[in-house]
């Protein structure tokens, strides 16, 4: 599948008082499966609508192999954001029946599969006929997730997809979107807040972070510079001095440090009397942006 | 295939390390086809991009090689090259620590090397 590279550069965004995004470069390259891991209000959702052209920015420009998003319908033919849905409506209930959704859906996506979602329909057992907001949290996401896999756009982001999903379809959602990925190798963009089942789907992993890129590198690079550190004070402060350090936990004279560094600085701590232990990306997400609200 | 990914190790060195265990234990043999990285991704819930480094690096070693259009192969030898590449990390990964634990012990070399003895002799025949 053709697919362009997805580019923000100098992304700036408020509400009210509020900025969201602070001058934000992202590029999303094709043919690959990216994570987007951020804590609550980081500004994932935001992020994602402005880059699809669903929601206004500030500042800044998002382009589509080179060409600008917004009201781009070119463009957007090969984007699609497949948003939560929501059973409430305005002031009332969300009347409209998944089949409603679908059909639009077809109308706006120039790849549509409607066999494809026929399939996803029948796996995750929904009924065209049933009104949105009859639907539970999980069947919600699973019309969202038929919409963007059936889409078949080569730029295909889910947010939170998994979130109201049980653990056994969450694993079934990750089967779905390899098995998609394997026969079309079209660009996934899905963020999450459950992590670490999700980490090795994700060849790229971007955590974003108060508003701002923290990293966007491939996951099991970014993993395997981190390190806990644990020993005798003296010892563990002498093996991590010159390594940047991400928090610090003492119990009496035996302290743990979590740490990162280059493959060679943390080469040298292998021959300290020291233990070494290796971190998920969970693990990296909390040093990185807990600031100090976890402990 | 057989085993789970749960270690904490980085999934590409799980995926090649599973590839050696099997042919040594000869569910792949010599000149057999193993699994493609969209098998592998698939059986594992693993991204088709980290499967296919885990193959590569078994390639770079010479564990394995690539048939053009039909897939990765197990290579002459390959047997031996593994068990050749796990003697190298038996003696990073185990000798080394089992040394350095007795020495944190204050046993002499004579005691560890005794103690090696006596183990081998209470083990299973080689």
């Amino acid at each position: 599948m053709s697919t362009g590279i997805l580019k923000a550069q100098g992304l700036c965004k408020s509400y009210k008082n509020k900025q969201v995004l602070h001058n934000l470069d992202l590029t999303i390259e094709p043919g690959k499966i990216y994570g987007l891991i951020g804590r609550n209000g980081a500004g994932k959702t935001t992020l994602l609508g402005i880059l699809t052209a669903q929601n206004t920015k500030d500042g800044g420009q998002v382009t589509y192999n080179g060409q600008d998003v917004w009201e781009n319908q070119q463009a957007l033919n090969d984007i699609c954001f497949s948003r939560e849905m929501q059973s409430t409506m305005f002031y009332g209930r969300n009347n409209l029946k998944i089949k409603h959704y679908l059909k639009s859906a077809a109308i706006y996506y120039p790849n549509w599969d409607k066999d494809y979602a026929q399939r996803l329909l029948e796996e995750f057992k929904l009924e065209p006929q049933k009104k949105i907001y009859q639907l539970s949290k999980g069947q919600l996401s699973m019309v969202t997730i038929t919409i963007a896999l059936a889409s078949r756009s080569p730029i295909t982001i889910l947010d939170e997809p998994a979130a109201g999903l049980d653990v056994v379809m969450r694993e079934r959602f990750y089967q779905l979107l390899l098995e998609d990925f394997a026969q079309t190798n079209r660009t996934f963009l899905v963020s999450t807040h459950i992590i670490e089942e999700a980490a090795s789907v994700f060849e790229q992993v971007i955590i974003l972070d108060e508003g701002r890129i923290l990293e966007n590198c491939p996951t099991e690079e970014l993993v395997d510079q981190f390190r806990y550190i644990s020993g005798r004070e003296d010892e563990v402060d002498r093996v991590c001095a010159g390594l940047e350090i991400l928090s610090v936990h003492q119990m009496g004279r035996h302290k743990t440090v979590a740490v990162r560094g280059s493959g060679v600085k943390l080469e040298d701590a292998r021959k300290a009397d020291v233990d070494i232990a290796p971190m998920n990306l969970q693990n990296v997400f909390v040093a990185l942006c807990s600031h100090g609200d976890a402990q | 295939m057989h085993g789970t990914l749960n270690d904490q190790s980085l999934i590409y060195l799980q995926i090649a390390k599973m590839l050696e265990d099997d042919i040594l234990r000869g569910v792949y043999q010599e000149e057999e086809q193993v699994p493609s990285t969209n098998e592998l991704a698939r059986g594992y819930n693993i991204n088709p991009a980290t499967a296919a480094k885990g193959i590569n690096l078994l390639v770079a070693d010479g564990i394995l090689y690539k048939k053009r259009g039909i897939g990765m192969f197990v290579s002459q030898g390959a047997g031996e090259a593994v068990k050749q590449k796990r003697k190298a990390a038996f003696y990073d990964g185990y000798v080394k620590p089992l040394v350095k634990e007795g020495a944190s012990l204050n046993l002499s070399g004579e005691e560890l090397l005794a103690m090696v003895h006596r183990a081998i002799e209470e083990g299973e025949p080689l």
